[in-house]
Order: C-alpha cells, then sequence, then structure tokens
C-alpha cells in the first residue's frame, strides 16, 4: 500500500469535545442504582434515630413483623457476624469507636440507624418502619467542637470523656526562631463550616445473594467500587472473587461517595439473610442526615512576620468536628489541611496542631477539596489580615512571597515537594485580566460615594492526582486496560470510576489520538469489578493524573505489540506506527490497526517471543502529587442597608498544566465555583444544641442554583507537570478551593474601612447588616 | 420520603368534590405545599379530592370592573393570562416571584391562600388589592374579605367542609402603580418579606395608597401606619423613607434561621420603600 | 430556642393562677389536647393532637406543674412525642395584677422541637410556637372571671 494514502487523523486530545455520557444523562436513560430491577426485589427502609444522644431501653418490633407484607425486621442484636464500618485512616494514638452497621445500646447522632424493615415494596416498608417502637432516655448531646472541649461537656463516647479522638502535631523549620524574628504577628481564629454535599443521586444500595454460589452482587452509589468490594468482603465473611460490586450511573459524589457506608454492608447482609435481592434508597432528607458532610474546622492562626511583608512562619491550631464515628477517611482530612497550609508562599517554619473531636454529629470527611479548601481560606484570609495589618496591598504582599520558578522542585515546610510553577506570572495574568489598578481606582471613588465595593484576591495552590502509593491508606496508584477486539474496536477499562466527571469521552480522544482508531470505535468501561482490573477509584483529582496516565502508558505498550504484529505481517523487522497503520518505512507497504488485531485474534502470524491477542493491562504508580495553582478575583459591592451582597465580577486563571478537553475543564471549575460561593455566601450544616440538623432539607439548607451565579472569565496559564507523562495536574477540585477567599477576601474589603478584618462563613446578608450596623452604633 | 397511602379522588363537579370534603375528604391543589408534607409523612391525609382537575375552578376572567380568578389557576396562568398582566400588573408580578417554574405550573392561587403560609407571596398583593375570597362549603357559598380571611400561621376563616373557590381582585384603574417587591429566602425561595404597594398619586402628592406586607409575622398586613403617612403628602423620597419607617409598627416580627425578627422588621422597611418607590415610577 | 411573652387575662391574680393549675381547664386551653390525666402531684399525661396546615401528628407526653407561689408564679412544663416528633417546652409563668384591670402574664422559657418537624420546619417553629401560646391565654381569657 503506498504511504500516500494515510490519511493523517485529526487529534483529539484538547478539542472541546461534547461528553459522549451526555445523552443518556440528559434523555433519563441512564441507569442508577435506582433503576436496578431484578426479579423478586424486596425493599428495605431503615428506623432512624430522632435524637442526637440518647441509650436504647427497648425495641418493639412486634407490631411491624405483624404488618402484611413485612418479610423480616432487624435491630443491632440480631447482626452477627459482621465487622464495623472501617477507617482507612491511621493516626498514631487514633481512639475508634466501634461503628456498628446498626445501633446497639445507644445512638450518637440524629439518624443513627436502629432497626430496618424489610417488605415487599417500598411503602410497606416504611409503614412497617413507622411501626417500630423505640424507647429511648434521651441524653445531652454536644454538636460543637469547642464545646465538645470544654470541661464537663457531654461525652460522645463514655468511653473517652474528653471526646478527644487523637491530637495531631506536625512541625517544620524552626517556628520559635521566625516568631522571635517577627516584626509583627497577626492572629486570627476562622471558621469553615459543616456543608452538605447533597450529590444530585442521593446513595442507593441493591444486593443480590446466590446461595448456591455463595456469590453477592451488589450494585451501589460510589466512588470507589474496588475498595469498597475489599472493605465490604471483609466486613461481611466472604470471598473477593464471589463478590461483584457495581457503581452503576452515579449521579455526582464530590467525596460523599468515597466511602463504605452501614447501609452496603446492612443490605448484603440482609440479602444473605433472605435469599433474596433487596434494594435501599436514600431519601434526600437521610442523605442530609447520615451521609458525610464537608469542613467543619475551627483554625485558630497566628503569621508571624517582616514589617515589609515577609512571611517568617504559621502557628495553626485546628479543631476538628469530626462527628460522632469514623467514616473511611475523616481523620485523615484534617491532616490534609495541613500539609497544604503554606499555600503558594516562601516560608519554611510551620507549627501545626490538629484536635480531632467527637461530637453528636453526622461525621465529617472527604468533600470536593477534602481539607485544601480550610487550608486556603486560613493562609489566603491571614495574607489579607496581614497586609491590612501593614497597610499593604493585597497583590503587593502576595508577588513578595510568592514561591519563584527557579525553586522548584520546592520542598515546603510541611514535606511535599511542589512540582511546577509560576505562580507570580498566574496572579498577574488575572490581575491585568480584571485591570487591578483600575478597580482600585473606582473603588476610592466608590468609598468617597459611600459605596462598598470590594475586591477579593486569593492565589491558591492545591494537590492533586492522589497520589503516591505511601501517602494513600489502600495505594494510590491506578489501572488500564486496552484490548483490540478482533474487528479492531477497542474497548478501554479503567480502575477509576468517573461519575461526571468525562473520562469516558476524555480518555476515548486519548485513545482514538494513541492508537489512530476512529473515536466511535472506542469504548470506555468502568466501575464493575467484574469487568474492569482491580483500580483505586475516582476521588483528589487523580482520574486523568493519574488514571490518565495509566492509560498512557498502557497505550504505549499496546502500540509497541501492535507494531510487533504489524511488522511480522509486512515481514520486515522495524515499523512506523502512525494514524492507525504500520508502515514499512523501506517498502512503503503498511498494514491498519484493524487488520493487525483480526491478524492477532487469528493467530496466523505471531511474532517470535510473541502471544496470540491484543490485550494490555497496566498499574502506574504516580511518583509525586501534583500541584494545580491559581488566581481567583471577586469583585462585589455590599448593600449596607440589607447587607446583600452582589458580585460584580469574577476573573479565575488557572494553571492545571496540560488540558485534555477545555470544555470539560470549564466545566469543572464552574461547578466548583459554585460550590465554593456556596460555602462562602450560603450554605451551613446547622446543629442545634440538642444534636437536631435544623438545615436538613432545602427548604433550609441554601444550595447555590444557576441563576446565584456570577459570570466567571475564566483562563488560563500552563505549566505541564513533570510528574506525568500528559503534564495534567488535576481540576477537579480547584475551582471550590480557589474561590472561597476570593469571595470572602472580597466582602472583608469592602467593609474594611468600617475596620472589619475578617468574617466568618457563610457571609449571609443578616450577619452583613449586623456588621455595618453595629460600626454605625 | 414515601407518603402513607392514601384513597385519591378527582370528580367530575364541583358539587361532587365538596361533598367527599364534607365527609373529611382533603383538598389537593397544586400539591406544592401538601405532597412535601405527605412523603415525610408529616401529613397522612387519608383521601384526597383533587380540585386541580375541577373546570369549575378553572378560569380567569372580567365581570364588573373585577377580575374572578377560579381556585385552580395556576400560578403561572395568573403570571401570563393577559387579563391579569393588562388588568391587574400587581397580582401577575407577584405570581412571577412565587417559588421557581415547577412550582408556579402546579401551584394554585387557591391553594396557596386557603394553606395561608406566613411567608407566601400572594397575600401581600391581595392585602394591597383588598381582594374578596368566595369560600364555598356543599351547604353554601360566602365571601370574605382578605383581612378577615387570613387569621394567622397557617390558619384562615375557612370552616371544616369549606374550600377558596374564587379570588376577586379590582381591575387596576390605568393611573394606579403597583409593585410588588420580596426579599427571598435563598433556600426555599419564599418571602422573607414581600411587599405590594398600590399607589395613586394626587398632582405632586401621594393620593390613596395600600400597602400589603408578607413573610415579617405570623400572617400578612396591611400596613396602614405607611399608608397614612403617606396619603396627602408630596410624592418626595423623604416622605418615601419617613413612611416605610413604619412597616412594621406594632408588629411582631418572626426569627429564623434565615433572619432575626430585628433583621426582617429592618427589611420590612427598606422594601417597603423600594415597593412605594418603584409604585410610585409607574403610577401616572 | 427562647420563647419569652406576655399576655392579659380578664381575672384576678387568684383566678388566674387557679385556672392555670385546673387540668379541666388546661385541657381546654392546651392546643389540640385531647386529654390531661393526673399521673402524679404535679403531673399529667397529655394526649394532644396538632393540625397546623397540612401538618397533622398525635403528640402523647406530659405536662408538669412546679414551683408554684400562688398567685404570683410557677413553673410548666409541656412535652410530648410522636410519629411526626417530639417537642418540649419549660419556662416561667409570672402573674401580676395590672394597674387598669385584670393580670398582666409573662412567660419565659426554653423550647426545644425534635425528628423530622424539627429538619423541615425551621421557618415555621418561631411562629408556631407563638400562636399555639396566644390561643391558650385567649382560650383562658374566655373563662367566666
Ligand atoms: C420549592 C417550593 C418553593 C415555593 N416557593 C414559594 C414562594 O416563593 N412563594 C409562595 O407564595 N409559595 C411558594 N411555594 C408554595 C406554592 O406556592 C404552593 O403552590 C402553594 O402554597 C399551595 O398551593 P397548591 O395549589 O400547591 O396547594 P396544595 O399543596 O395542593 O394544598 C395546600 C393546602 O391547601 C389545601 N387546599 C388546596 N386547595 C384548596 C382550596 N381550593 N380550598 C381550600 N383548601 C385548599 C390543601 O388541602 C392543603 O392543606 C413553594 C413551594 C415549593 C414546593
Amino acid at each position: 500500500m503506498p504511504v500516500s494514502s494515510i490519511v493523517k487523523l485529526e487529534k483529539l486530545v484538547g478539542k472541546r469535545l461534547r461528553r459522549r455520557e451526555d445523552p443518556r444523562l440528559i434523555t433519563g436513560t441512564a441507569t442508577y442504582v435506582e433503576d436496578v430491577k431484578l426479579p423478586n426485589l424486596h425493599h428495605a427502609v431503615i428506623v432512624r434515630s430522632p435524637h442526637g444522644a440518647a441509650n436504647i431501653r427497648s425495641i418493639d418490633i412486634s407490631k411491624a413483623q405483624a404488618l402484611p407484607g413485612v418479610l423480616a425486621v432487624y435491630i443491632g442484636k440480631d447482626i452477627v457476624g459482621v465487622g464495623t464500618v472501617p477507617c482507612g485512616a491511621d493516626l498514631p494514638g487514633l481512639r475508634r469507636p466501634a461503628h456498628h452497621i446498626l445501633a446497639q445500646d445507644r445512638v450518637y447522632l440524629v439518624g443513627h440507624p436502629v432497626a430496618v424493615v424489610v417488605a415487599t415494596d417500598r411503602y410497606i416498608a416504611a409503614d412497617g418502619a413507622d411501626l417500630v417502637e423505640v424507647d429511648y432516655d434521651v441524653l445531652q448531646a454536644v454538636t460543637d467542637p469547642e464545646k465538645a472541649l470544654a470541661p464537663g461537656a457531654p461525652s460522645v463516647h463514655p468511653e473517652w470523656p474528653d471526646n478527644i479522638a487523637f491530637t495531631f502535631h506536625q512541625n517544620g523549620g524552626d517556628i520559635d526562631a521566625a516568631f522571635a524574628e517577627a516584626e509583627v504577628v497577626v492572629k486570627q481564629r476562622i471558621t469553615s463550616q459543616r456543608l452538605v454535599p447533597n450529590a444530585m443521586e442521593t446513595r442507593g444500595v441493591v444486593a443480590d445473594w446466590k446461595s448456591n454460589d455463595r456469590s453477592l452482587t451488589l450494585h451501589t452509589s460510589t466512588q470507589i467500587p474496588h475498595l469498597a468490594r475489599t472493605l465490604l468482603a471483609g466486613m461481611l465473611g466472604i470471598e473477593e472473587n464471589r463478590f461483584r460490586l457495581i457503581a452503576p450511573e452515579v449521579g455526582g459524589g464530590f467525596g460523599s461517595k468515597l466511602n463504605v457506608y452501614a447501609e452496603e454492608a446492612l443490605m448484603g447482609w440482609i440479602s444473605m439473610q433472605l435469599g433474596l435481592p433487596v434494594k435501599w434508597i436514600e431519601s434526600r432528607r437521610e442523605n442530609f442526615m447520615v451521609t458525610i458532610h464537608g469542613r467543619g474546622h475551627v483554625d485558630y492562626l497566628e503569621i508571624a512576620a517582616k514589617r515589609d511583608g515577609t512571611i517568617l512562619g504559621l502557628k495553626l491550631k485546628l479543631i476538628q468536628d469530626l462527628g460522632a464515628y469514623h467514616q473511611l477517611l475523616t481523620p485523615a482530612i484534617p491532616t490534609l489541611s495541613v500539609l497544604m497550609m503554606p499555600g503558594l508562599y516562601n516560608f519554611r517554619n510551620i507549627q501545626a496542631e490538629i484536635i480531632g473531636t467527637f461530637t453528636n454529629c453526622v461525621p465529617t470527611d472527604a468533600y470536593r477539596g477534602a481539607g485544601r479548601p480550610e487550608a486556603t481560606h486560613g493562609i489566603e484570609r491571614m495574607v489579607d489580615i496581614l497586609a491590612a495589618e501593614l497597610n499593604m496591598d493585597p497583590a503587593e504582599i502576595r508577588f513578595k512571597n510568592f514561591v519563584r520558578p527557579e525553586q522548584f522542585p520546592f520542598p515546603t515546610a510541611t514535606g511535599l515537594n511542589y512540582d511546577s510553577g509560576d505562580y507570580a506570572n498566574t496572579f498577574q495574568k488575572a490581575l491585568d485580566t480584571i485591570d487591578y489598578q483600575g478597580l482600585r481606582t473606582q473603588q476610592a471613588e466608590a468609598r468617597a460615594a459611600g459605596r462598598f465595593m470590594g475586591i477579593g484576591i486569593s492565589t491558591y495552590g492545591e494537590i492533586c492526582a492522589m497520589g503516591p502509593s505511601v501517602a494513600t491508606p489502600a495505594g494510590g496508584w491506578e489501572s488500564a486496560t486496552v484490548k483490540f477486539e478482533p474487528s479492531g474496536k477497542v474497548t478501554v477499562l479503567t480502575g477509576t470510576s468517573p461519575h461526571g466527571q468525562g473520562q469516558e469521552t476524555t480518555f476515548a480522544q486519548l485513545t482514538a489520538d494513541e492508537l489512530g482508531v476512529p473515536i466511535d470505535d472506542i469504548v470506555v468501561l468502568h466501575g464493575d469489578t467484574s469487568i474492569v482490573q482491580y483500580g483505586i477509584g475516582t476521588f483528589g483529582s487523580r482520574n486523568t493524573a493519574v488514571g490518565g496516565a495509566a492509560l498512557f502508558y498502557a497505550l504505549q505498550d499496546m502500540k509497541e505489540k501492535v507494531k510487533k504484529f504489524g511488522a511480522a505481517m509486512l515481514k520486515t523487522d522495524e515499523v512506523i506506527f502512525e494514524d492507525g497503520h504500520c508502515l514499512d518505512p523501506k517498502t512503503g507497504a503498511s498494514v491498519t490497526v484493524q487488520q493487525i488485531a483480526g491478524a492477532a485474534y487469528r493467530g496466523i502470524v505471531i511474532p517470535k517471543g510473541m502471544d496470540p491477542g491484543l490485550v494490555v493491562t497496566k498499574f502506574w504508580e504516580p511518583p509525586n502529587f501534583t500541584y494545580p495553582f491559581g488566581a481567583h478575583i471577586i469583585v462585589s459591592e455590599v448593600d449596607p442597608e440589607t447587607g446583600q451582597i452582589e458580585i460584580k465580577r469574577y476573573v479565575a486563571v488557572d494553571d492545571i498544566g496540560n488540558q485534555l478537553n477545555p470544555l470539560l475543564v470549564d466545566g469543572q471549575l464552574h461547578g466548583g465555583a459554585a460550590q465554593g460561593l456556596g460555602q462562602a455566601l450560603w450554605e451551613q450544616g446547622v446543629y442545634d444544641d440538642n444534636g437536631q440538623l435544623v438545615t436538613g432539607e432545602f427548604m433550609d439548607y441554601t444550595m447555590p442554583r444557576a441563576r446565584m451565579m456570577p459570570w466567571i472569565e475564566s483562563s488560563h496559564t500552563c505549566t505541564p507537570s513533570p510528574v506525568n507523562p500528559l503534564g495534567v495536574k488535576g481540576v477537579g477540585e480547584a475551582g471550590t478551593i480557589g474561590s472561597t477567599p476570593a469571595m470572602v477576601n472580597s466582602v472583608v474589603d469592602a467593609l474594611s474601612p468600617l475596620g472589619v478584618r475578617h468574617i466568618d462563613m457563610p457571609m449571609t446578608p443578616e450577619k452583613i447588616w449586623k456588621i455595618v450596623n453595629g460600626s454605625k452604633a | 420520603m414515601i407518603a402513607n397511602s392514601f384513597e385519591y379522588s378527582s370528580p367530575a363537579t364541583l358539587a361532587e368534590a365538596l361533598g367527599l370534603i364534607a365527609d373529611g375528604a382533603k383538598p389537593l391543589s397544586g400539591g406544592m405545599s401538601l405532597i412535601p408534607m405527605m412523603k415525610l409523612r408529616l401529613a397522612s391525609p387519608e383521601h384526597l379530592v383533587d380540585l386541580a382537575r375541577l373546570p369549575e375552578l378553572n378560569y380567569i376572567r372580567e365581570e364588573h370592573g373585577e377580575l374572578h380568578i377560579g381556585a385552580a389557576a395556576t400560578h403561572h396562568d395568573v403570571e401570563n393570562a393577559p387579563l391579569t398582566r393588562g388588568k391587574c400588573p400587581l397580582l401577575a408580578e407577584t405570581a412571577a416571584h412565587i417559588g421557581d417554574i415547577q412550582v408556579r405550573n402546579r401551584g394554585t392561587i387557591g391553594g396557596s391562600v386557603a394553606h395561608a403560609d406566613p411567608a407566601a407571596d400572594y397575600p401581600a398583593a391581595l392585602q394591597a388589592l383588598e381582594a374578596k375570597i368566595v369560600l364555598r362549603s356543599a351547604s353554601g357559598e360566602r365571601t370574605v374579605s382578605t383581612a378577615d380571611f387570613f387569621i394567622d400561621t397557617f390558619t384562615t376563616a375557612l370552616e371544616p367542609g369549606e374550600i377558596v373557590v374564587e379570588v376577586i381582585v379590582p381591575v387596576e384603574p390605568g393611573l394606579t402603580g403597583t409593585s410588588y417587591q420580596k426579599c427571598l429566602q435563598p433556600a426555599s425561595g419564599f418571602a422573607i418579606v414581600g411587599v405590594a404597594a398600590r399607589v395613586r398619586r394626587d398632582g405632586d402628592n401621594f393620593g390613596p395608597v395600600q400597602i400589603g406586607i408578607t413573610g415579617l409575622t405570623g400572617t400578612s398586613y396591611r400596613a396602614t401606619a405607611v399608608e397614612n403617612a403617606l396619603t396627602g403628602k408630596p410624592a418626595t423620597e423623604e416622605t418615601i423613607r419617613a413612611a416605610a419607617a413604619h412597616a412594621a409598627d406594632g408588629v411582631d416580627a418572626n426569627s429564623d434561621l434565615h433572619a432575626s425578627a430585628e433583621y426582617r422588621a429592618s427589611l420590612a422597611v427598606s422594601y417597603t420603600a423600594r415597593a412605594i418607590r418603584s409604585a410610585l415610577s409607574r403610577s401616572a | 430556642m427562647k420563647i419569652a411573652g406576655t399576655a392579659k387575662l380578664p381575672f384576678t391574680p387568684e383566678r388566674a393562677y387557679a385556672l392555670m393549675q385546673d387540668p379541666l381547664i388546661l385541657a381546654k386551653a392546651i392546643p389540640g389536647c385531647d386529654a390531661l390525666d393526673k399521673t402524679g402531684d404535679d403531673e399529667y399525661r397529655l394526649k394532644m393532637k396538632m393540625v397546623l396546615a397540612s401538618l397533622s401528628g398525635s403528640f402523647e407526653g406530659k405536662v408538669r406543674l412546679t414551683a408554684p407561689d400562688p398567685p404570683n408564679s410557677f413553673r410548666m412544663l409541656v412535652e410530648g412525642s410522636g410519629k411526626i416528633g417530639f417537642m418540649k417546652g419549660e419556662g416561667l409563668i409570672k402573674i401580676t395584677a395590672a394597674p387598669d384591670a385584670g393580670v398582666d402574664i409573662t412567660y419565659e422559657g426554653d423550647a426545644q422541637i425534635g425528628g423530622t418537624m424539627a429538619a423541615v420546619g425551621n421557618r415555621m417553629i418561631d411562629m408556631t410556637a407563638r400562636m399555639l401560646i396566644k390561643r391558650f391565654f385567649e382560650k383562658l381569657a374566655s373563662e367566666p372571671a
């Protein structure tokens, strides 16, 4: 075949392709757990504690059992031989409450499961649940972590009266010297309130035990199918190879499904007891009550600096509201905050203490950003407070302290090694985009006219691509399989578990480019442990940076294989692989990958030392995290009469390295910014002193809506990451991390003429109104 | 999120529906307030009678200088009908502020009025419009004024067995300017406070003015102190500010997570001023 | 949640005090009360049905009257629970002769609610509590002097 007939293929990486997932998602034809229907499916409804803390005196299930259609009612003591809910985090001296899948004799939070009713349909199960009578001896709850630490506070777990689950210290450099050298010290208490993740799809489980095969199939809405299978197999005492876990379409997770939950084990156990498939679908109200919350910090921060603005060191006391139990990573999340506390700044002295505190609330755990939004908010607020103290421009103080390009790889005070970056360049681009100097002039005019205009800056850094295995509890590598089918169609199996991120599209783009096959010939599968090789899953902005890198290497191996087959078919030693063809440069003869695939499966031409077939599996261990960064600037104006905040402009410049699909990058950034603004302005998970979750529904919990969002002027700089062959860094969490402090800094800046230095989130209109009015009085 | 089981009837005539209601069945209109309560099992009615499908309750028409709005008219109907838009723009504007598009497509004026949510939007406009509310039971019909209809938090003049069948509002003379200004609770979309104003000019002065306020306290009310401080006074910003300051006079303001009593009262003053300003600018 | 307020009753302090200690009268005045049965010196078993808007639910609990200081003040506790949640209110009720006629009542205390009601009703709790208290005193006021 002559060379000229090889058509150059258009490269797809870097193109703004629409997601291939979208048609099924927006036409309602995707299969979520709720859509899984099996013959003889039964339904479970869980009876939950209405109290924050109580001893269970007795439970009467007789009325529920008597209800026609009810098959079984179980309470805590019925559950034997099931392990407790696992926590994968390990810290020195960590106290681990036994987290049973149904309450034993005490409940620790509102929503604590105390009984489960299984019936022929969901309505009967709910009626049955209403008939379960639980007699509680109500105890005093404690829901505020600082109150929980106060002497004489009620104890969440009687065995640990001080409510402390752990204390953790991390020090770097010489903090005493830094503070001794300081010309100025600023201090601030900064909180990061509880947030409710609220994925659009609540959790749900369908368990199907086949006793003859001793095999369990569990459909569950999770971000980590393989890890969940390993952990649940352990809890249920079944063999991993007889346990198929399927994460079907997953309608969002944001970290809340990076977990193993009591209900997953409970449904597995019930199905094993009854020999029937059972389904449990979490109601929205349950989602508020018992799916993990995010954040929950009270931080005491101190910065030591010189009068010229040079930061010397930072002290942090972090009180983490853990909730009543540990979920999978609960105690580990605040340690991520400490790691990222230095932000983008060039100081080497740090002293951090974490006090992990039990409260009668639902556990906190990973929620978009997981520890880094809290850290970024802390450091970015403190830098502004320092600038105010020194009467410096907040932009100038940042330039002064940035890690410089020539310092990379940069070892931080907390033991990380930042991979690459040019922070000043990205920040300057943001300042230019928004015309910073012009804005300051406008602001002076606004102030002269009695208006409250603010300009808020956040220059954030974050840690992505979780992560090297030494730093990740269950391993931080990722896997990919690439298979040519005999027809030349390609199947990719990724160990990640995308649920909205769009890897069915981006991984197909990458595969199409590497193998030279049309994108429509490529299918990307994930989320089924019986189909996909072991993988770690989706969290910590790792899908592309770790899973994509694993795929890239698998594709390289595949190309090598294809070349060997191609060379054998062309009866030559060396071929060039290009645009889906193997080409003999000497003769100009070529074969297509499709022809090669057919031949490899027919087994007629098998190159020396090779086996038939075209399948490659690659497990890849990343050498480091990646460290995206960026600058977000928000211009706002406050109405002093009502306290309402208007966002006038939002400029974001993010450096996330290379981009496989900028359209999906935009989506991730916009969604992330919405969640970050949600924390800054609206969202709060509020418990009252008795343990009631007051914001337990969308009537009172303010989810950001599209109409509440500003226009985001988004652009990028690009310093490719040296950590992986794609040069990508990760973008899943960047928007959430960058937006929050920019918003708060903007409003604080607006109100700074009143002497305001800090405002805790969420900055509700009433809070602002009180600040403005208080200052008048 | 799973309701108790219940019986559902969709009768063909109003008379039939009233008969079922007399026997203890509960009316269902748009279901936007009732169904969420049922799904949470905070309400467990045994028998629902669907009013929303009754043609007899589904109309907006003009008669003798008044608009008659059937109880089953949806918020969307009221927002968009040429009759309401053209002849009672205050009501149409208010309807546009209710919830979101899905809620407006299903929720009804009869359901909203009967429910008497203290943060509902319509009551402010109905107070300002001095609307009449027509109630009917199996044994007869009566008409009550808005002021007499809304009694307290979720409490109205409806007697057991009685339903709202119609709301009657005046056809607005062309010279009147009206406006509805709402501070919304960002989570639910309900009003923290909502103020409806009807303003007529008398030369350079304010003529007759009606102000209705919702959200501030247990039920909607006419802000007569504000009205009195406007009528006959020069139509200036000064008058507006001074008058609006009386918006919360003598009112026991609500307090919740989203607004303390003090803040709510202050918002009532701000939004009253906005509503008057806006209505004034629309008056001729 | 703090609850505080005032009410007026057209009685002498002695009569007002006595009315509020009388279970038959309380049973009539507590909104939705179906039964109030004596179970101890100062304690009564309460059954009530609350119907408010489309919300409805039955509660069982108790009423306790303590710290008697006739005719000036006493403490009252009302507590109940049912399928839709639970509630508890406790406070001091003071009676003083009004300058014009009758008595001024001032009350001050704490109220809690829990369960489903608490999670969905935040914006209504305050108003509802106040309305129920108002109804209670209105009912009392309608008793013969
Ligand atoms: C997300 C959301 C946001 C909302 N935001 C707002 C808002 O911003 N502003 C606002 O004003 N409202 C808001 N609502 C409420 C909405 O307007 C409801 O539609 C309205 O309150 C009730 O009307 P309905 O027709 O849906 O009544 P239903 O829910 O069917 O009934 C409500 C109650 O009234 C009774 N009832 C119904 N019709 C009659 C009748 N004709 N006569 C006597 N009794 C009757 C029912 O038995 C029931 O007790 C919101 C609702 C939701 C779900």
